[in-house]
């Protein structure tokens, strides 16, 4: 065996690691609050997200990518020694994946990104220093951190209070959901469209502006949104028809389109975070390969299912553990608010990616729930615990950071 | 293990309050079995309902220092915490009230409720019921209501309160008119002065009721 062949084997194990641990943390967040709230059983969760995110990673995930994550550091500056880059995103990968581990055994939502870009500067600090960094690009990571939460708390707590004040709080609710499902639905299919058309489809290269884009995404949700109202009257129906009354028939509604948002949240995971284990393994199939450093490299298709599917075995093996304890305690996510805190987050990760604002999926989605929390909507909230997942987001940078930093110097120390 | 996100969700504390009405309610059968015991005269099994009454009592008071140790400063609630406090404080009073006209009805063994009055007495007691019965389907449907903050779960919460209402008026009346009888019919000023003492408490078992009532109403205010 050759020593190319061993190390592209190594490479490969530590990204599959680095995947399974996001499938753990990450999918297991996106997809927990429909779970809690009952819209999606635990093995449906498992297979829709398993399948969504491989499709997400496949056909939108970035097939080109910049040989440095996010760009946080020029390649060019390592092009004499393309053995370093690639220790480098060996210790980066591995530093990444140690602490989105222990993250997760701790039970604290991380965001992945942040692991591995905290990793790719230690990385870049110890290798060609301090000044080669981008530190722009670092200060805008420290922003999400606030940008993140706040925009998900303040849009999914004002999706919470139309629906409360709309259609909870009037006499006829089933009528006024009637009414406003056009909407809702319409609502939830212009924020899945165009977040395909802006991220997801880059592969097509459609170029599409923002003007057309709406263009294209209106009719779409329209149609949807009408097709949607009969689907509903259908549902409504069918559930005043049975003989228990408990399954309120509002809340089967705001099931139904919890899966869809669900559904588009694990797409959106595969497309955006697969990369995050992929990314750093692609540059150092390259640097084997072309024995040089480019300044973007090819991510292979079949590296990407790869990457997808150990992404759900990391959420199979170990999310559906945690899932399940959920599954069976949290009382207090009902589908209404599941549905806002998913769409509000949905809908802050588009706006907020379209206006060039960093944002972290998990960051948006903790703090859609907290939003929906303080518009009274989220039953019982314990507050204590945000203070925890706080510092354990702005401990993520400095921490992979640092043990980067160590690591590359033992894999140098040993191999170089 | 623990995970965080997910234990953000915090139980909901209105759970912990339908327990302890459930202590509350079963009281309520053994007051009644207890009360009709003893004005029937030699029964035998009234200390031993007293005693259970106690016995309930200590473990509904561990269920309402239960709920109030656990509702840390930084817990976001839909309500004001001291409301809900105040609602299970009331809630605790009328088992307080039911203990203590046992008590009270245990000081006079031989004396007696007078033949006159038993009727009306019974009636108090049989009024007092409904007041007490109603706390737990209140706690049960403030779980309901604000999981879902629909307006018909909010009436149906109404209709509960106003129902605890109702049941007060009634004891209110019958109170007074006890104690109309009781200085009419008896001479001995002992005697009168246990029976509107054992009238007063029992009496005050419903206006526990309806304060905790009136707490949860404050709670669900708009």
């Amino acid at each position: 065996m050759s020593a190319d062949t061993i190390i592209l084997a190594a490479a490969t194990l530590i990204g599959l690691y680095m995947a399974a641990n996001i499938g753990a943390n990450d999918l297991a967040n996106a997809m927990g609050t429909s779970v809690g709230s009952r819209a999606l059983t635990l093995k449906q969760a498992v297979v829709i997200s398993i399948v969504a995110n491989l499709l997400g990673a496949i056909l939108a995930g970035g097939h080109v990518t910049n040989t440095i994550r996010k760009g946080m550091i020029n390649p060019e500056l390592l092009a004499g020694s393309p053995e370093h880059l690639m220790m480098g995103m060996f210790a980066a990968l591995l530093a990444a994946g140690i602490w989105v581990h222990l993250a997760t055994v701790f039970g604290l939502p991380v965001s992945t990104t942040h692991s591995i870009v905290g990793a790719v500067v230690g990385f870049g600090m110890i290798s060609v220093g301090v000044g080669a960094i981008s530190w722009g690009k670092v200060i805008t990571i420290a922003i999400s951190w606030v940008i993140s939460p706040l925009a998900g708390a303040i849009i999914a707590g004002a999706i919470y209070y139309l629906i409360r004040n709309k259609i909870l709080r009037s006499e006829t609710p089933e009528k006024m959901a009637m009414q406003w499902s056009p909407y809702l639905i319409g609502g939830v299919l212009v924020v899945i469209v165009l977040s395909f058309i802006f991220k997801g489809l880059k592969n097509l290269h459609l170029d599409l502006g923002l003007g057309q884009a709406i263009v294209i995404a209106v009719p779409c949700a329209g149609a949807g949104g009408l097709l949607g109202r009969l689907w509903l009257r259908h549902l409504l129906h069918r559930d005043l028809k049975r003989e228990d009354q408990e399954a309120a028939p509002l809340q089967s509604f705001f099931a139904h389109l919890q899966v869809m948002t669900a559904c588009y949240v694990a797409f959106a995971h595969g497309a955006n975070d697969v990369a995050n284990a992929v990314g750093p393994l692609a540059a150092i199939f390259s640097v084997v390969k072309t024995g040089s450093v480019e300044m973007q490299v090819e991510v292979p298709v079949w590296m990407l299912a790869v990457g997808g599917i150990a992404v759900g075995g990391g959420l199979f093996a170990f999310g559906s553990r945690v899932m399940e304890t959920i599954g069976g305690k949290i009382t207090e996510v009902t589908p209404v608010r599941g549905f806002c805190a998913e769409f509000g987050a949905a809908t802050t990760i588009l706006v907020c990616s379209r206006l060039g604002l960093p944002v972290s999926t998990t960051h948006v989605l903790v703090g859609a729930v907290v939003g929906v929390g303080f518009m009274r909507g989220m039953g019982f909230l314990d507050m204590r615990l945000l203070r925890n997942i706080g510092s354990s987001w702005v401990i993520t940078l400095p921490f992979t950071m640092v043990l980067a930093m160590a690591l590359y110097k033992l894999l140098t120390l040993f191999f170089l | 293990m623990r995970f965080s996100f997910f234990s953000l969700f915090y139980k909901s504390p209105f759970i912990k309050l339908k327990d302890h009405a459930d202590k509350v309610k079963e009281c309520a059968w053994m007051f009644k079995r207890a009360v009709e015991c003893y004005v029937q005269k030699d029964c035998e099994e009234f200390d031993k309902l007293t005693e259970d009454v106690a016995m309930l009592e200590s473990q509904a008071d561990w269920l309402k220092r239960n709920l109030r140790n656990h509702l840390p400063r930084g817990l976001l609630m839909p309500v004001d915490k001291f409301m809900l406090l105040d609602c299970l404080r009331e809630q605790d009073h009328v088992l307080d009230n039911v203990e203590k006209a046992l008590y009270w009805l245990s000081f006079k063994p031989e004396g007696e409720i007078p033949e006159e009055l038993i009727g009306d007495f019974l009636h108090l007691v049989d009024a007092v019921i409904p007041a007490i019965e109603k706390l737990p389907d209140m706690a049960e449907q403030a779980i309901v209501y604000f999981q879902s903050s629909t307006e018909e779960n909010r009436d149906k919460l109404k209709s509960i309160i106003r129902d605890i209402h109702q049941a007060e008026k009634e004891t209110d009346h019958l109170e007074h008119e006890l104690k109309k009888q009781a200085f009419a019919v008896l001479k001995d000023p002992v005697d009168i002065f246990h029976v509107v003492r054992v009238v007063e408490i029992i009496a005050n078992i419903a206006d526990d009721a309806q304060n905790a009532s009136d707490r949860m109403r404050t709670m669900i205010a708009r």
